[in-house]
């Protein structure tokens, strides 16, 4: 990562930034439109979703979404790259292949690549991966998506940036020593409390170890944490075991609830999904990424 | 014969347009999704109560439609019916997504074709005209904004929503957040409306430019939104004939014998027809198809639209025309539906959750969207998304051909046809991550 902060002034130019979309969902681009603080300090040169402009120009900052399901994502990719100084993962598809992974599954990865049974259409890889699976990356920012703050933050002053250490720490909550719940309430009932700890009241929410700088949106608003921001920095360069664990002693202080009951919670896709990003869900025995790369 | 390739820009995914031209004469006119990801066989398996959290993935731009039609789809398998309050709710979260997505549609994707850019994020401040571009921008975005922070407010997060629970929702919306929602929508109103003027003004002057913009022609139209008035938490889809006449009421449960659905030898995108015919959904087909917006600014403007085009109107630049009377319809509406209480106690029954089958509908952006989801043991044994931007895929090819053979003549192409491409597509506003999921 480049340590340096661009400064606009000292080099009289405005930096230049490009976006690259590979599949995902476009969620991550909705939300760096959101923040628009960057349209009066960073010249966009490259985001199909707003501009033509069919390659790549050289640029400052590249911002990669989306992961590398297609042959074309992965030439796009590495193309796109090589006119980049520095070059930013954005999002959980970009950092591990995101919901897509899901199709990596053995039971339905047959079913899937036999879709792509048609006419010129670009190939399906055999799986779907990670952008650091093929270009070297300067950053992670981590979140599905990530919030504007916190793409302002990318693009801005990434050393200089400090996320809470956890989501509980945004989250305002309150922890109840006394209220233990004997099994999990399932994934989105209603009537939640509005102050109380979630995991008091018997969610899968596993806020306690994701790492913050989203201002815990979700489990303000009475959803658990599904982890999408990865883990803290305590976790994020050790294996999902680890977090796993983390998670359970987590339950077992604050609930009763039975361990193959909580297991089989934090094993389920919509958990699965976010939970070992950072490790060995999506496959393969890559090395955890370091933490200084992580926003 | 010859295949002239298009990429595409400012749509929502990735797809490119193929022309194929044999001695002058445009053979045919293909447009090619290029992305897939497998919503529809990887959900197999799946938690069924995770969908809600899982679908909304398929489009971070249509997020909104698919975690509300996921929690619909949900309760009709379970058998229950949410309180009236979770209904507005819900309505209101919709409103979100139609104004965040048609000031996109309109300010972003297409304005820059009326002003002749690229695109308006370029910062110049020496050029007056790109000076002018980008303050539109700039109000373009505060504008689309709103429509995300009026998703957060109803929803919870603001990309993929959290709150709409199967039985109802997860809590209501107090009283003091409402009304400063309330104020901000109030306060938009106006500009809305002048960046909508500006729009239709410009929009006028390029039709004097270049005339058509391809596909004049009567079509069927399809949408789930109310007779009387728009509702986007809908629960019947409706079709028009060429001839303006509503031709057919069904619910999502029978979509298959109103529908015929086939999948595409050279797209990652299927396509749907009526009868053999070109379907129409989006906002031209809800307003040819609703008798009023039901607000009073935006019924101002679907009244001039009227006179000037008639009804049934169906020129395709129409659709952009009826995405700002439907951006001015969201501010409105939602300001109304805030003015309410909806921070009562009644979010949510109990219910219980069984395997079976459930259907759900909503109408999105781009029209009605259904999911059906067949349960076996609590989890997904199979899926289906019936998504809107797939019935227009006959209408977006048939508009396409009109331009072909307009701007390829003999052995010449007039290079206008790129242009005209990207305005065909544009109009229809296609979301290919939805289309193909």
């Amino acid at each position: 990562m480049a340590e340096e902060k661009i400064n606009t002034h000292e080099q009289n130019t405005v930096p230049r930034f490009a976006v690259l979309q590979l599949s995902g969902c476009a969620g991550c681009e909705v939300s760096l439109l959101n923040a628009h603080e960057w349209t009066e300090k960073f010249q966009l040169t490259y985001m199909p979703l707003v501009s033509s402009a069919y390659d790549v120009p050289e640029v400052d900052i590249l911002l990669i979404s989306g992961g590398v399901r297609t042959d074309e994502d992965a030439h796009h990719l590495k193309n796109a790259v090589k006119n980049a100084k520095r070059v930013v993962a954005v999002g959980t598809c970009a950092i591990s292949g995101g919901v897509a992974n899901l199709g990596n599954r053995d039971e339905v990865r047959q079913l899937f690549l036999k879709r792509q049974d048609r006419l010129d259409v670009p190939r399906l890889l055999p799986r779907s991966r990670p952008v650091d699976d093929f270009v070297p990356i300067d950053l992670y920012l981590p979140g599905c998506p990530p919030t504007p703050e916190l793409f302002m933050a990318a693009l801005t002053d990434p050393a200089g940036y400090q996320a809470s250490l956890i989501v509980c720490q945004e989250c305002g909550r309150k922890k109840l020593k006394d209220q233990k719940p004997e099994h999990l309430l399932g994934f989105q009932k209603g009537n939640v409390d509005p102050e109380i700890c979630l995991i008091n009241q018997g969610y899968a929410c596993i806020g306690t170890s994701t790492r913050g700088g989203c201002r815990a949106p979700c489990t303000r608003a009475g959803h658990p944490c599904v982890g999408c921001r990865g883990p803290s920095n305590v976790l994020i360069e050790k294996d999902s075991q680890a977090w796993l664990e983390s998670i359970q002693k987590v339950f077992h202080a604050m609930t009763n609830i039975p361990d193959d009951e909580l297991k089989e919670a934090l094993l389920s896709p919509q958990l699965a999904l976010f939970l070992f990003q950072f490790s060995d869900y999506a496959g393969g025995d890559r090395p955890p990424r370091p933490k200084e790369k992580v926003l | 014969m010859t295949t002239l390739t298009f990429p595409l820009s400012r749509i929502e995914g990735h797809a490119r347009v193929e022309i194929e031209v044999q001695n002058g004469k445009v053979i045919s006119t293909r447009f090619k999704a290029t992305e897939m990801r497998g919503f529809e066989i990887f959900v197999q398996g799946i938690p069924a109560e995770q969908m809600p959290v899982i679908v909304p993935r398929i489009c971070g731009v249509c997020s909104t439609a698919h975690h509300v039609v996921a929690v619909k789809t949900l309760e009709d398998a379970y058998g229950v019916t949410p309180p009236p309050l979770a209904s507005r709710i819900r309505s209101l979260l919709l409103l979100g997504q139609l104004l965040q997505n048609q000031a996109t549609s309109l300010f972003i994707f297409t304005m820059p074709d009326r002003v002749g850019a690229d695109s308006l994020f370029e910062m110049d401040d020496v050029d007056v005209i790109k000076k002018k571009h980008f303050e539109m921008a700039q109000r373009a975005l505060k504008i689309r904004e709103l429509g995300t922070d009026l998703i957060t407010l109803a929803g919870g997060q603001f990309i993929h929503p959290v709150r709409a629970v199967v039985g109802g929702v997860n809590a209501g919306i107090p009283a003091e957040r409402a009304e400063l929602m309330l104020n901000r929508l109030q306060q938009a109103l106006p500009m809305a409306c002048e960046l909508f003027d500006a729009y239709w003004e410009l929009t006028i002057r390029m039709k004097d430019r270049i005339g058509s913009w391809g596909d004049d022609q009567p079509a069927y139209y399809i949408t789930s939104t109310g007779k009387v008035r728009p509702d986007f938490n809908s629960h019947e889809i409706r079709v028009m004939n060429p001839e303006g006449e509503c031709c057919e009421i069904f619910s999502p449960r029978s979509f298959r014998e109103v529908l015929e659905f086939k999948e595409s030898e050279y797209s990652y995108a299927g396509k749907t027809s009526y009868k053999g015919g070109v379907i129409r959904a989006n906002s031209l087909a809800r307003a040819n198809l609703t008798a009023h917006m039901g607000t009073k600014v935006a019924n101002g403007y679907l009244h001039r639209l009227r006179i000037e085009f008639g009804i049934p109107a169906h020129p395709i630049m129409l659709f952009e025309l009826g995405r700002g009377i439907e951006l001015v319809y969201a501010i409105e509406r939602a300001a109304q539906m805030l003015e309410q209480p909806l921070d009562g106690e009644d979010t949510d029954v109990p219910y219980t959750p069984r395997d079976g089958e459930g259907y759900g509908l909503v109408e999105a952006p781009r029209g009605p969207l259904i999911h059906h989801y067949v349960i076996e043991k609590g989890k997904i044994a199979r899926a289906e998304f019936i998504i809107p931007t797939v019935h227009n895929m006959g209408s977006i090819e048939r508009a396409l051909k009109v331009a072909a053979e307009r701007y390829i003549t003999g052995d010449t192409v007039n290079m206008e046809l790129e242009k005209a491409v990207g305005r065909v597509v544009r109009a229809f506003d296609p979301c290919i991550a939805c289309a193909t999921h």
